[in-house]
This record gives structure tokens, C-alpha cells and sequence, in this order.
């Protein structure tokens, strides 16, 4: 059954070409989605006089913000065959958390932080240990942490907000901007890079790929999965973290209700970026484009003045032809 | 034991008459005019490297390929199958390498999938199903239990079930692809009895494999392909094992591989290795185990024969740290094994080539560079960033060292043959050089050229001081590479013999308690 599959097929199969171009239009990554993006602006630019200005672009960069970094991570969670349901609670518990701690230990923004980041890290890890110490399916224990994150949210302060006051923080993760560029859109794209450089050119992201792509054959070469596996948990909480910081700086208050849903909206974004959901494949660049596409979509459907209730049915549509399409 | 040959008398009219079939793809061609005559009643064994047209004729006899030229006839009527249903209305069955069965099913209900009998309301009638199975398994002459759960089946009982289930319906011709890659002695035996028994009802069987004792159990007449091509047909009975390898690999380099081989077998007996052991057990116990001895020392290529389930895989893993040490002692170079997990087995210099490459060996979506640096990948780093250029220096390195056979360090594992993978997997463990290698199965499904191949890296490894032991179903492999052989019965060493007193592959089948003669290897 191989030798037909030997000479002819494995010749076709690797075109040439530097090894950082290639990074960037391998062949299993989904050309069609670039495509269908481009599609999708040139679209949305001839229906809406609106669409096409540097200030709605921003607006979409702005929007995505928080699913965009959050989907950097589940990019790490998803290749090592594992899914994070509980990203949404997690943002909005961090976000508590960094609002309290701000408001009864210091009014000073490095605390918030630590707080925020600190606390989405620690659901991480117990989502990681819980899924790889136990071995119990991680769709099953974020499901768990999904429904147990959000009720400690509403639980702190009794379903209240909290205000924060702190300028330095507003600045730093919500209002601030470098030569125009807003604050939330840079820590997209910092973190975009980094997690580029983690998955695609570091140790851990090797050991990511092998442990989704086969676990067995990763053990027999030494590679700690569970810690791999945890890991990428860890990761993808801190992100929903830092998304929460940057939430509660735009609106000046954490609240213990946002987001709900959002998740879907993440994880849309990981599979329509070129993921396997049986892991083993993917990158991070891939993963932004798809948060874009979702991010686009919503904004041009509302400028086109389409329905809420229609834009849900269009974008769900969307998606999975997308994915069907990018597929064989 | 039935002796071939006196299987079935054959019918003289052929049953199945290939002639001078030709297929390309792209610019391959991978059938330049092949025959082949395949008479009622006679299991015919196909030969052949990789890449010599094997699979290519059975796709095309099963109608997944459509031929490009030659005429292929069944009892005399010329057909031509551009789909697998039309190949099997004309009473063609294949039963593959990777089985399709449901495991989590019973053998009944894997036989009758998608024709079970219902009720008018669509309910399942389970009676009747597993008394329509057994009926049929009964009349196959074919030792299942219906109501088994394919998934609790030893692998020949599974293939069998296969076997079974591609013989529902009017089936003239089976053709089976490799179905003992890995079945003990035992369970192969079982196997051919079935096989046999279907031969024996007037089917013609075409028995495609890649271990050359097979078919001089099994089969009545060989037909060897290369580049191809035909390479010649013979009648079991009057050929001989050097006549079939000559066939397969061809004029321009089987008497130099044989020669060769022999060669560096006697070199390395005489240098011989080091006194000092590598790795020593103690009485080593857990819940596969019971008071392993053992000893290996450098420059040592140490057998380890036994049954399938005697506990010859679980030392290595045991070894590796793939399974605890729940009491004895274990030492590599005089510290101990005890607590150890892969990681720190391979920081020690252990180095595990496992039996089943797709699960445990390769990440066959990856390329082959991927593939090569997993187990060592600080090596290739910097404060943990990757370093590309030591990383596929290693890659292209270990790929010409080992001659894998592919366009590029970036070519995905999967599209190499099982014997380039099974090089990549080779290529994980080869430099530095492992202290003590430890290899399980690693020729299984490797066609004879790239076994050839395979062994010079092992004797090659053992010369330059790593200790090796090879667990092998196949004992000619056992005797022609090892230096000492230990016994594996039970979870335990009953008996380890140095090369001296080796004796055949016969004595050796009795030790491992096989009652089974083994008339070939003998000489």
C-alpha cells in the first residue's frame, strides 16, 4: 500500500524556497482563506461607502483585540489536541480580580496587572493539571472551569462592577497609542509576534506540534507532554488575562458579566486560521487572519445595517462554509 | 502441518489471467506490462520491493485504478474495473494491511455492517444476526466466535474477521496485502489454516508479503515483481529462499548485499564485544515482569526471542522508563534506572526504536526533519530558541548517513515507504551514539533491500560501542545479527545463549516453546 505513494508523490509534495517563506505560504495552510478575506473586503468596500477608511480599520483592529489574543494561545492548546472552553470566564474573572485588587490592595497599575494576568495563568494551570494529571478530556474540565469562572466573578462583588480609577492604566492597555496606533492594537500584534516566535521558532513549539501530531511517538522521544500540554493551558489563560486588562481599561471598570459566548468566537477563529482540531497543525499567523475575518464580517454586516439576529445566522454560515472550503 | 503443494488439486483453467498490464501516473511508471495466472485453489505469493507494482496490480484488480493497457481476464472473460463495486460483483475480495473493522463491535456485527437483518420497524434483529454470522463462519470453515468483540481479538483473530468478512458474497479471488506484519509464529499459523481452508473451497488466493519464510509456508506458486516488472514466477516447491531474494532485488546488487552481510556478521563476532556490561537488571519485577536477568554489554547486538505478550516489549520499556520498576535493580553504567521517565532515559544515552512506527515512532504529518530532531531538541537550541541551521544540518546528515530515500529534510514522513520511515525512526536515536539501543521489531513491513539496510546501521552501532537489544519475531533475523540470545518466556529470561551454541532456527523455536518446525532456515 506505500509504493504507490513512494517517488512521484513525495517529489511533488515539498516545493523549494527559503524555510521563512515558506513558514509564511506553506502549502497546508488554506491559500483559500486569504482569498476569501480578500473577497470579503473588496465586498464589503463597494456596499458600504463606510467600510474602506484607515478609521473603521482601526475599528475592526480594536474589536478583535480581545478574541484575536486570546486565539494566540488557543492556537497552542488546540495543535496539542486539546480545547479551552473557558476563556470567556476567565477574561471576565481576571478582570475582577485586577479591578479589586487595584481597588483595596494599591491603585497602582503593575498590581492590576499581576492580578489580572496572575489569575488567568492560575485557571490555566488548573485547567492543564486537571486534563493532563487526571486525564480527564479538557472539553469536559473547561467546561467545568467555563460554568465555575464565571459564577466566582458574579460571586465577588455580588454581579456589581467595580470602577477603576487608575490613568496609568487606561493608558497602558486601553486608551494610550504609539504614532496614532491605539494601545490594544499593539498588544495584538505583540502578541502575534511572540507567539509566532514560541510556536514556530522555539523548542516549546516543536514539542507543541509533536504532542498534538502524535502523542505516543512524542513520549517515545522524551517530550514531557503533560508539562507541553499545561503549558499551552497556562498560556492561553495569562492571554485571556491580559485580554481582561485591556477591557476593563477601555470601559474603566471590570464587569463581571462580559464576553459571555466568546469562546466560540476563539475557537472560530483557530479552525477557520488553518487548525486541526485533531491537533498537529496550524500556526499563529493563520489564527489572526481568521479572528480578522470573524472581526470583519461583524463590522461590515452592521455598517451594511443588517439585523443583529441575521448577522448571528450569516456569520455561523460563513464559518463553516469557510472551513468546509479550506478542507478537502 | 499440511504441506504445500498438496493443498487442493488446481484446475488448469486459469482464474484470473493478467497479461502485460501497464499503468502510469504522472511520469512513474509503475507497471510496465506485468502478468500474472492465478489458478482456483491456489494461494500464489507476490513478491516484490516497494515500488516494484505490487500495490499497484491489486488496486487495479480492485478497481480503484483503471489500467492503461494489457487485458486482465476472469475465467476467460476479459473485464476492466473502474470501481471497487464493480471489482467485487465480479468476485474479487481484498482484505488490506490497516484493518477496517469496528472494535468496539462484535465480529457478527462487523460481518454484517450495513446488511444487518431488521424488523419492518428498522429494529435490529440481533438473533438472527449472529446465528446468519456463525452459520456463515461455520460454512467458511473459520474458527471465530461470533459474538467476540473484534476489539478484545488477538491481532491474527482480527485479521481473520477481515478475512471473513471480505468472503461474504460470491468471492472467486481474495487477495490479501500483507496480513502478518504482526503476527507471532502462532497466530500465523492460525492465519494460514484459514487461509487454507478458503484456498481448499476452489478460491484463488493471492498472498501479497514482504517476509520470504511466509511464502514458503503458505504458498503454492511466487510471483516476483521489480521496477514493474516480472521477475519471474516459480513453483514453491522447487525454489529456494536465494533464488527468491536474486529475484526480488535483482542482478546488480543481491549477491553484494548477501556478501556483504555475511561479512560484517563475521567481523564483528571476531572483534566481539567488550567484557564489561552496559546495562545490568536485576531481578527486575512490575506488572509485566517477574525477576528479569539480564546483561548488556557494549559492542553487543543481544537478542531477545519469545512469544507476542511474553514481556519481550515491556523490558525494553521497562529499560526506557515507559513503564515503572516496582522491585530488582536496574543500571545503566553503573546508575540506576529506578524512577526514570523517557526524557531522562535519553539523557542517560537510552535510545528506543519501538515496534509500531505510525503510533509510537514518527509523526508522520511532520516532515522528516521534524522527525529527526524531536528526542534531542535542546541540542539544536539556544536559551530555547530553535537553531535551524544545526537542526537540518543534523536532518540532512543523519538522512545520508542512513540513505532515506527522499526529495528533501522536509519531505512529510508520510509519503516516504514503510523502510525510508523506518530509517527516519533509525535516524532519531543514531547520533550521538546511543550506550545502549534498544530496538523492537525493526524490520516489520521493511521490504528486503531496506532490511539489508537497517541491519548494516545496527551492526554499524554495536561496532561503534552501543550495547543493542533487538527483540524479533523473526529468529532468522535473531540468529544472523545477534551475538547472544536470551529467551523471554512468561515475563521472565529463562535462558540467555551466546552465538557458539546458537544451533538453528529450529532449536530456537522449541526454546520459545513453539512446536512448529521452521524446515527453511535450517542449514
Amino acid at each position: 500500500m506505500t509504493e504507490t505513494q513512494s517517488p512521484a508523490k513525495a517529489a511533488v509534495n515539498q516545493p523549494g524556497g527559503r524555510s521563512a517563506l515558506r513558514h509564511l505560504l506553506q502549502g497546508e495552510r488554506p491559500y483559500m482563506l486569504y482569498v476569501a478575506f480578500a473577497i470579503m473586503l473588496i465586498v464589503f468596500s463597494l456596499a458600504s461607502p463606510w467600510f474602506l477608511s484607515i478609521d473603521n480599520f482601526l475599528n475592526i483592529g480594536r474589536q478583535t483585540t480581545l478574541v484575536s489574543i486570546i486565539a494566540v494561545g488557543m492556537t497552542f492548546v488546540i495543535i496539542s489536541r486539546q480545547i479551552d472552553l473557558s476563556v470567556a470566564s476567565t477574561l471576565a474573572l481576571s478582570g475582577m480580580s485586577a479591578s479589586l485588587a487595584m481597588a483595596f490592595v494599591a491603585n497602582n497599575w503593575v498590581v492590576g496587572a499581576v492580578a489580572g494576568l496572575g489569575t488567568g495563568a492560575l485557571i490555566g494551570l488548573i485547567n492543564g493539571v486537571l486534563t493532563t494529571r487526571l486525564e480527564i478530556p479538557s472539553f469536559l474540565v473547561t467546561l467545568g472551569t467555563l460554568s465555575g469562572a464565571r459564577g466566582l466573578a458574579l460571586m465577588v462583588t455580588n454581579t456589581k462592577p467595580v470602577i477603576i480609577t487608575n490613568e496609568y492604566y487606561f493608558a497602558i492597555f486601553g486608551e494610550g497609542s504609539v504614532l496614532g496606533i491605539p494601545a490594544p492594537i499593539l498588544w495584538t500584534l505583540g502578541v502575534t509576534i511572540a507567539g509566532i516566535l514560541l510556536l514556530h521558532y522555539s523548542v516549546y513549539g516543536r514539542r507543541v506540534y509533536a504532542a498534538g501530531g502524535n502523542p505516543t511517538a512524542a513520549l517515545y522521544s522524551g517530550v514531557h507532554i503533560k508539562q507541553v500540554t499545561t503549558l499551552a493551558f497556562v498560556l492561553t489563560g495569562t492571554l485571556a488575562g491580559l485580554a481582561s486588562l485591556i477591557l476593563s481599561a477601555r470601559s474603566h471598570a471590570a464587569r463581571p458579566d462580559v464576553v459571555q459566548g466568546m469562546e466560540l468566537d476563539v475557537i472560530a477563529s483557530v479552525i477557520l486560521g488553518g487548525c486541526s482540531l485533531f491537533g498537529g497543525r496550524g500556526f499563529v499567523l493563520g489564527t489572526l487572519l481568521g479572528s480578522l475575518i470573524i472581526g470583519t464580517l461583524n463590522n461590515g454586516l452592521v455598517l451594511l445595517g443588517v439585523s443583529s439576529s441575521l448577522q448571528l445566522v450569516i456569520k455561523g454560515a460563513i464559518i463553516v462554509a469557510a472551513v468546509a472550503f479550506t478542507r478537502r | 502441518m499440511i504441506e504445500p503443494g498438496s493443498i487442493a488439486p488446481l484446475s488448469e483453467a486459469p482464474l484470473l489471467r493478467v497479461e502485460g498490464v501497464r499503468k502510469r501516473f504522472g511520469g512513474v511508471n509503475a507497471l510496465r506490462g506485468v502478468s500474472l495466472e492465478i489458478l482456483s485453489g491456489e494461494v500464489h505469493a507476490l513478491l516484490g520491493e516497494n515500488g516494484a507494482g505490487k500495490s499497484t496490480l491489486i488496486k487495479i484488480l480492485s478497481g480503484v485504478h483503471v489500467h492503461d493497457g494489457g487485458s486482465i481476464e476472469i475465467d476467460g472473460k476479459p473485464v476492466s474495473f473502474s470501481s471497487p463495486a464493480q471489482s467485487r460483483d465480479a468476485g474479487v475480495a481484498v482484505v488490506y494491511q490497516d484493518l477496517s473493522l469496528v472494535e468496539s463491535l462484535s465480529v457478527a456485527d462487523n460481518l454484517l455492517l450495513g446488511r444487518e437483518p431488521k424488523t419492518r420497524l428498522g429494529f435490529l434483529k440481533k438473533g438472527q444476526l449472529v446465528a446468519q454470522a456463525e452459520a456463515f463462519l461455520k460454512s467458511q470453515n473459520i474458527p471465530l466466535d461470533a459474538r467476540a468483540m473484534v476489539g478484545s481479538l488477538p491481532f491474527a483473530y482480527r485479521q481473520m474477521t477481515e478475512i471473513a468478512k471480505a468472503l461474504m458474497g460470491d468471492v472467486r479471488l481474495l487477495i490479501l496485502d500483507e496480513p502478518t506484519s504482526a503476527l507471532t509464529d502462532d497466530e500465523e499459523k492460525i492465519l494460514f489454516e484459514a487461509i487454507r481452508a478458503v484456498a481448499a473451497r476452489g478460491v484463488g488466493v493471492i498472498y501479497v508479503t514482504h517476509r520470504l519464510n511466509e511464502v514458503f509456508r503458505i504458498s503454492n506458486r511466487v510471483t516476483v515483481f521489480r521496477d514493474g516488472q516480472n521477475a519471474g514466477t516459480f513453483v514453491t516447491a522447487q525454489t529456494n529462499m536465494r533464488q527468491l531474494v536474486g529475484a526480488i532485488v535483482g542482478p546488480d546488487h543481491a549477491v553484494l548485499k548477501t556478501d556483504g552481510a555475511g561479512q560484517s556478521t563475521s567481523s564483528s563476532a571476531s572483534t566481539g564485544p567488550s567484557e564489561k556490561p552496559v546495562l545490568e537488571l536485576t531481578d527486575i519485577s512490575n506488572d509485566r515482569l517477574d525477576g528479569v536477568n539480564l546483561e548488556l554489554r557494549g559492542g553487543e547486538i543481544h537478542g531477545l526471542a519469545g512469544l507476542i505478550g511474553s514481556g519481550r516489549t515491556e523490558i525494553l520499556q521497562t529499560i526506557f522508563g515507559l513503564r515503572s520498576i516496582q522491585s530488582g535493580e536496574a543500571s545503566l553504567d553503573g546508575v540506576s534506572l529506578k524512577d526514570i521517565d523517557p526524557a531522562a532515559a535519553i539523557g542517560l544515552g537510552i535510545a528506543l526504536v519501538p515496534e509500531d512506527r505510525h503510533v509510537q515512532g514518527l509523526v508522520l504529518e511532520h516532515s522528516i526533519e521534524r522527525n529527526l530532531t524531536l528526542p534531542r531538541l535542546p541540542t539544536f537550541s539556544r536559551l530555547g530558541w530553535l537553531q535551524r541551521g544545526p537542526a537540518s544540518e543534523h536532518a540532512n546528515a543523519a538522512m545520508r548517513r542512513l540513505a532515506v530515500k527522499a526529495p528533501s529534510a522536509s519531505t512529510l514522513v508520510k509519503n516516504l515507504s514503510g523502510g525510508n520511515q523506518q530509517k527516519v525512526v533509525f535516524g532519531k536515536w543514531n547520533e550521538p551514539r546511543p550506550r545502549v539501543l534498544l530496538l523492537d521489531e525493526p524490520t516489520v513491513g521493511v521490504d528486503v533491500g531496506a532490511r539489508e539496510e537497517i541491519y548494516g546501521v545496527i551492526r554499524a552501532a554495536a561496532a561503534a560501542g552501543s550495547g543493542v537489544l533487538l527483540v524479533s519475531s523473526d529468529l532468522s533475523e535473531l540468529l544472523q545479527l545477534c551475538d547472544r540470545i536470551s529467551i523471554v518466556v512468561d515475563g521472565r529470561v529463562t535462558r540467555t545463549i551466546a552465538r557458539p551454541d546458537f544451533g538453528s532456527a529450529e532449536d530456537l523455536h522449541h526454546l520459545i516453546q513453539l512446536s512448529q518446525p521452521s524446515e527453511e532456515h535450517a542449514a
